[in-house]
């Protein structure tokens, strides 16, 4: 059986940066495991940037950072995190920077930030609009640098513990399709986020379902705040493809059809650069209020107008997205506004994990994404993500280093690779009455209607039985490629599945919120509610198969709740 | 609805003697990406093809049609059905790589040849702080240098396409170098590390790149392998790499393009690999096969323009040092010689003649890389 000290299941920026810290410590073995290529990680399409309080552009300190991360999270972010997160932004930034990130810089040549939604000062460092991508190859070659062990095209199929302590996990190669149990004295999951379970409208690749999250659900372990799922105000019409904060943090307009800066209506003194939650509701109001564009196929949007910061400022700031509008809308921002419309963007809901990365489990750690620490709380910010995932990812493998030199393996229960091995085989052997197309593309359609960007009671309830419905269905759908190798059609049909286990633990928190806030927004509750929903949401699934729901109280240091208001 | 006909490259090694090739009927709507996703999800799941971010960024989803190397989330079936007329679209799996299955190829190879190359920072403790407490001061202008090169997203198109990689098994791959490239042009890695790069480098086939600029061409991100591959060439002669025949070769080029505007096949053998007799047998050899041959080219209009811009665009690209103007000196002496009177007259009345260089500058464009 392959053993590692320390096994890391994904190689997004939370992934590598675990491994980094670990890789720093002589005579630890540890291994990266990966369902993609560690370049081709999501990390690689975040665009716009990462903050921290440089304060190279204008005064800025890690308190403002915190209190704007807080304000921000509408106000359910557990503040010692948060405040943990701040403090080491600035030091984090310069440590990427020492391993070469190339980082837009200033004349003086200090590092470049940019202004970006819910912030008081510009505090995003950025590389023109491909910071992830520059911050995933860095990492990557540092890992290289450092002899890393990668197990690339490896799928991540169950955790195994014995209710105290971590064991191991179980893993299918899919070069050979041959399914392994992995031992291991700790594990770190960074496996990304769900945005997927919008299938249809979302700015994530076509993997962000949830795998690590769901497979934590079936160990019957808790997730955190599930009903939280951003939506970024600014996703291409046809593809929900991104187009980054970054693009109104330079100046870019959002225009109705009656021609107006809609925003002064919503956040008079933001604008643009309100929170997403906000924007996102306020392009809604202004398609279902009729003051939206509609084209031709029947899509429904409004325009992010960039043609006023010209040509050079586009081109040398915003590449990428230029790129992107030419290809996926056949537009020119230099020469015509872009439509777009909200998109399935962020969990901020996840793992349910500590400050260091711990979960329940000891020796299993959650890191990035897909974790829940909570430093997001009910909305991120952006460009705190991929603030998140390096300072989570390092702080878990600097824990994870620690509990493994004082403590053996725990015994590894081989039936659990038995158990994984039969779950595949019945999805070869099942009837096939159910398509799986159909069925991700409901799935897709009913978590917009009941758990989208407004929702309301009834319509939950509809979603929720829909959801366990579809659950239900999911048991006839089958994997037709009969081969071992390489065998796709096998993993997305895993990956729907994780997709339905997901929809589940969203609704049903969201149903119980009896509140607004931050990204979850009820039309029946508009009101933010202290006294009864200041707290997290905590879902596990009993030995009886069904879910439970419990709270968990936030972590308030010295930010008292107070309105929000931009 | 329109639709076109995909041929697809189908080979699952478990099961099959050989690749064959699949017929699927597809809407022409949106990207590649999306008439193999209609595949996948329609008519046959067992189709297997790597795609994750699906708008341009992860590198997963690269591929031949027709013969081309195409990234499928950023190519429109309209465009490609409007290329081809409507003829079938061959989908094969990239080049140089072995078949996984289907259109997955094993890209393991590459990554480890790349990896060779040291491509990543080795920091000079002189420009880059130890402590997390300050950052290292890089100006703008300065990131220009690598400022294409970041963008290598590793999807490998550029390997598929290759010359060199097909002749030669160790050719490191146009993208390694590029990735190994941008590292020598940034202040922050220390000089011990470029210099073994260059060593690397060389040792990993920089010589055999022929310049056929494919790289250049097929890159979905703008990266221009072939450019810095000439550029790493550059760094290797003024290092004084110079004992290698591509360096060699390298100067025999430079010399001879500013001297008459062109290379010299006859004298190549000889300069770059001390072959003496070569000159005497190649010239012996055209004569007898009635094809005139001439020691040295004879000077064109325009030649002492040329000279101006060639010298500009070397020292533009701050190789003005790699002219030998000793060797330049020689090459006029032979040029007066034979044709009887100094180049400078010759020139001229080429000019008189109104014979014309166009042509030489984009030729020698080209071997500077485009610049
Ligand atoms: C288009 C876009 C733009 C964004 N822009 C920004 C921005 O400008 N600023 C910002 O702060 N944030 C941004 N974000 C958010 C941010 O990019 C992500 O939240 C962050 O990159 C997630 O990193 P991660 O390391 O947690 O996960 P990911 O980068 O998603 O990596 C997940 C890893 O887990 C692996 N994995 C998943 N499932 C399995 C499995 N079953 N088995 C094995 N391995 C598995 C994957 O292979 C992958 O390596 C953006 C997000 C998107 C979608
Ligand atoms: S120019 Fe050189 S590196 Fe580029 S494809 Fe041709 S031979 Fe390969
Ligand atoms: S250089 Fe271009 S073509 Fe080659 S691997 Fe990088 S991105 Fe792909
Ligand atoms: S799917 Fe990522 S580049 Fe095409």
């Amino acid at each position: 059986m392959l053993q590692f000290d320390i096994l890391i299941v994904g190689a997004g920026g939370a992934g590598l940066y675990a491994a980094l810290e670990t890789s720093k410590r002589k005579g630890l073995s540890v291994a990266v495991l990966s369902k993609v290529y560690p370049t081709r990680s999501h990390t690689g399409a975040a665009q716009g940037g990462i903050n921290a309080a440089l304060g190279n552009v204008a005064p800025d300190s890690p308190e403002k950072h915190a209190y704007d991360t807080v304000k921000g999270s509408d106000f359910l972010a557990d503040q010692d995190a948060v405040e943990l997160m701040c403090e080491m932004a600035p030091k984090i930034i310069r440590e990427m920077e020492h391993m070469g990130l190339p980082f837009s810089r200033l004349k003086d040549g200090r590092i470049a930030q940019r202004p970006f939604g819910g912030a008081s000062f510009p505090r995003t460092c950025y590389a023109a609009d491909k910071t992830g991508h520059v911050m995933l190859q860095t990492l990557y070659e540092q890992c290289l640098k450092n002899g890393v062990k990668f197990l690339n095209e490896w799928f991540l199929l169950s955790i195994v513990h014995n209710g105290e302590r971590v064991s191991g996990v179980v893993a299918m190669d899919l070069r050979s399709g041959e399914i392994h149990g992995i031992r291991a004295k700790a594990v770190i999951l960074a496996t990304g986020g769900h945005a997927r379970v919008y299938w249809n409208r979302t700015s994530n690749a076509l993997g962000n379902t949830g795998d690590g999250t769901a497979a934590v659900l079936r160990a019957g372990l808790p997730l955190k705040d599930m009903e939280f799922v951003q939506f970024h105000p600014t996703g291409l019409r046809r593809t929900g493809i991104l187009v980054t904060e970054g693009a109104r943090g330079e100046g870019g307009y959002l225009i109705n059809n009656k021609g107006e800066r809609f925003m002064k209506k919503y956040a008079p003194e933001k604008m643009e650069l309100a929170p997403r939650d906000m924007v996102s509701r306020a392009i809604e109001t202004e398609i279902m209020e009729g003051r939206g564009f509609r084209d031709d196929e029947g899509n429904e949007f409004v325009y992010l107008d960039l043609r006023h910061l010209g040509r050079k400022k586009i081109l040398e700031r915003l590449p990428q997205i230029r790129e992107l509008a030419i290809d996926f809308e056949g537009v020119d921002p230099i020469e015509e506004p872009i439509p777009v419309r909200p998109t399935a963007h962020y969990s901020m809901g996840g793992i349910d994990a500590d400050k260091l990365g711990r979960t329940p489990i000891k020796g299993l750690y959650a890191a990035g994404e897909c974790a829940c620490i909570s430093v997001h709380g009910a909305n991120r910010l952006g460009g705190n993500s991929l603030l998140d995932i390096v300072v989570f990812g390092k702080l878990s493998g600097e824990d994870a280093i620690n509990y493994v030199s004082e403590i053996g393996f725990a015994p590894f229960d081989e039936s659990e690779v038995k158990r994984e091995e039969e779950r595949i085989d019945s999805l070869f052997s099942s009837d096939g009455k159910e398509k799986l197309v159909d069925l991700r593309s409901e799935l897709s359609d009913v978590m917009s209607y009941g758990a989208g960007i407004f929702r309301e009671e009834k319509k939950m309830k509809e979603a929720l039985e829909k959801v366990r419905e579809i659950k239900e269905r999911a048991k006839h759908v089958k994997v037709y490629d009969g081969e071992r190798t390489f065998n796709t059609n096998l993993q997305q049909t895993l990956e729907f599945l994780n997709l339905v286990e997901i929809a589940e633990t969203i609704v049903l928190p969201a149903l119980e919120r009896k509140e607004s806030r931050g990204a979850h927004y009820r039309t029946d509750y508009p009101k933010r509610d202290d006294e009864n929903f200041l707290k997290h949401s905590v879902v596990e699934r009993g030995e009886d198969g069904e879910l439970r729901l419990s709270w968990k109280p936030v972590v308030i240091t010295k930010y008292q709740p107070e309105e929000r208001k931009y | 609805m329109e639709t076109a006909v995909l041929q697809v490259f189908r080979y699952d090694p478990e099961k099959d003697q050989a690749p064959y090739y699949k017929e699927y009927e597809v809407p022409v709507e949106g990207t590649l990406l999306n008439a193999l996703l209609y595949i996948k999800d329609n008519l046959d799941p067992t189709l297997a093809f790597r795609a994750f971010c699906r708008s341009e960024v992860c590198g997963s989803c690269s591929m031949k049609v027709n013969g081309k190397t195409k990234l499928a989330c950023k190519t429109p079936m309209k465009e490609l059905v409007e290329t081809w007329k409507g003829k079938p679209l061959r989908i094969e799996p990239l080049n140089h790589m072995k078949v996984i299955k289907d259109l997955v190829v094993d890209i393991d190879k590459p990554i480890e040849k790349m990896k060779t190359l040291i491509p990543w920072l080795v920091p000079d403790p002189r420009v880059v702080p130890t402590d997390p407490m300050h950052e290292s001061i890089i100006y703008p202008e300065e990131m220009e240098a690598y400022k294409d090169q970041i963008h290598c997203m590793l999807c490998f198109s550029c390997y598929s396409a290759c010359e060199a990689v097909a002749d030669n098994e160790r050719y490191r791959g146009p993208f390694a170098f590029s990735k190994a490239y941008r590292f020598q042009v940034d202040r922050r890695d220390i000089e011990t590390a470029k210099e073994k790069r260059i060593r690397y480098a060389i040792s990993g086939g920089l010589w055999s790149c022929v310049q056929c600029q494919k790289c250049l061409y097929v890159c979905p991100k703008g990266v221009k392998p072939a450019e810095d591959i000439q550029n790493l060439r550059g760094q290797a002669v003024k290092k004084g790499f110079t004992d290698k025949p591509g360096a060699k070769k390298l100067k025999h080029f430079v010399d001879w393009i500013y001297a008459t505007g062109q290379i010299n096949r006859l004298y190549l053998p000889e300069e770059v690999y001390g072959n003496k007799e070569a000159r005497e047998k190649l010239t012996k050899a055209y004569t007898e096969m009635g094809v005139e041959v001439w020691e040295v080219p004879k000077p064109t209009k325009g030649l002492m323009k040329f000279r101006d811009i060639y010298l500009e665009i070397l020292s533009k690209e701050d190789k003005a040092l790699d002219l030998d103007y000793s060797h330049v000196r020689k090459i006029d002496k032979m040029v007066s010689d034979i044709f009887k009177a100094d180049i400078c007259t010759i020139v001229d009345k080429a000019h008189e003649e109104g014979r014309s260089s166009r042509g030489l500058i984009s030729k020698l464009k080209g071997l500077l890389g485009g610049q």
